[in-house]
């Protein structure tokens, strides 16, 4: 294996754990907080809430990772790539909030 | 929100994703349409929960297609920039749409998503590439291991500007029916990209929870995502999905795949009558 290649397999190893843990991570964070409230006997649920939270969020960390790795391999085409995706989640965040203060879009 | 409910919803997202999981289809499709037509959900909210499991299957799955060597994650990342734009748009204006003309969109979604899992796919024995190509600056193409053909196949990336134009369309469709639209994804890629059908898939998968969580975040910072049926069906998806996975299939393939057509057709043909159904009631007031 080339070089590159190494580094590639190898980036790719550590997206798999973070996606591969992360996922049981925020499932089980949803599990516990289904249960605290089944067993509270509670409307309210703010520890799924967290873990739908913690769902939401791992794409976006899979990215930051990327970006890393990218700028780790000094390929900054790909690294600016990384970094436009993210601009444009966030993006998508402040849109739901403004629409959620402003009201009606 | 009662105890029975939230078990009901947890079972229902089970089933779909372990009908998906082992057909090795994802089950996103299903969500919306059941959670609307049998669970009287409103449809935002369903739209909210249904996206927070497709980020879930995606990223549990994603594991497996990265150590199979199989995604492109450069490609990933090029074609996200287009779908997570398309999210955005989706997100800016899925209140603006009818709701009838969601459910109108979601039949289609569904008859196609009936039509892809009919087709016999055959990846075709030699790897389509070509020799004179010029050498694209942006080093997508890569290879895949393939068993069959013994080692590692190379594959060329082509036509990426239309490939953008569908992955746009693409994550539009996706924030604003809360689905993976791997649907869309998977074809585009297979004809636009040229891709092995293998790269696709696995290339497809990986990107849909990134294309999903651009709009997730906007929803879940507007209250869209309910917790108490979010949670069931996140939940429920995963654990259906990794089971899925794991059963070979007692019953014959073919089977599952018709029950699976068989059920996009019902909801296709529901969601299609709540389409109409909604127009009809609004004009005989």
């Amino acid at each position: 294996m080339s070089a590159a290649a190494k580094e590639l397999a190898r980036t790719e190893g550590v997206l798999a754990s973070v996606l591969q843990y992360g996922t049981w991570c925020a499932s089980g964070v949803i599990a516990v907080g289904l249960a605290l409230a089944f067993f509270n006997r509670q409307a309210d649920m703010p520890v799924v809430a967290a873990g739908i939270g913690l769902l939401i969020l791992l794409p976006v960390v899979r990215v930051i990772l990327m970006l890393g790795a990218f700028l780790r391999q000094k390929d900054y085409r790909f690294a600016a790539v990384a970094a436009l995706v993210l601009t444009i989640i966030c993006l998508g965040f402040v849109a739901g909030i403004m629409s959620r203060s402003g009201g009606g879009g | 929100m009662n105890a029975g409910f939230e078990l009901w919803l947890f079972a229902v997202s089970f089933g779909a994703a372990a009908l998906g999981g082992m057909l090795g289809m994802a089950s996103g499709i299903f969500i919306v349409p059941i959670l609307t037509m049998f669970g009287s959900i409103d449809i935002h909210t369903a739209i909210g929960a249904s996206i927070v499991s497709v980020i879930a299957c995606s990223c549990g799955s994603a594991a497996s297609f990265l150590k199979g060597r199989l995604t492109n994650i450069r490609l990933a990342i090029v074609l996200e920039t287009a779908t997570t734009a398309g999210a955005l748009t989706g997100v800016l204006l899925v209140g603006a749409i009818p709701v009838s003309y969601l459910y109108f969109l979601f039949a289609l979604i569904l008859v196609l998503s009936a039509r892809q899992m009919l087709a016999r796919r055959r990846e075709p024995l030699s790897p389509k590439t070509d020799a004179d190509a010029p050498r694209r600056p942006w080093q997508l193409d890569s290879t895949y291991p393939d068993r069959a053909l013994g080692g590692d196949i190379p594959y060329q990336v082509r036509r990426l500007p239309i490939g953008m134009i569908l992955m746009y369309g693409a994550g539009l469709i996706s924030a604003l029916l809360g689905i993976g639209s791997g649907v869309l994804k998977i074809p585009a890629m297979d004809s636009a990209l040229r891709l092995p059908i293998k790269v696709s898939s696995a290339t497809s998968n990986f990107m849909i929870g990134v294309t999903a969580a651009a709009s997730a975040g906007a929803y879940f910072v507007r209250g869209d995502i309910v917790a108490p049926i979010a949670g069931p069906v996140a939940l429920g998806s995963v654990v259906g999905a990794a089971v899925g996975a794991r059963i070979l299939m007692a019953v014959s393939g073919e089977r599952i795949r018709l029950l699976f057509v068989a059920v996009l057709m019902i909801l296709a043909v529901q969601m299609l009558l709540a389409a109409f159904g909604i127009d009809i009631m609004r004009g005989l007031r």
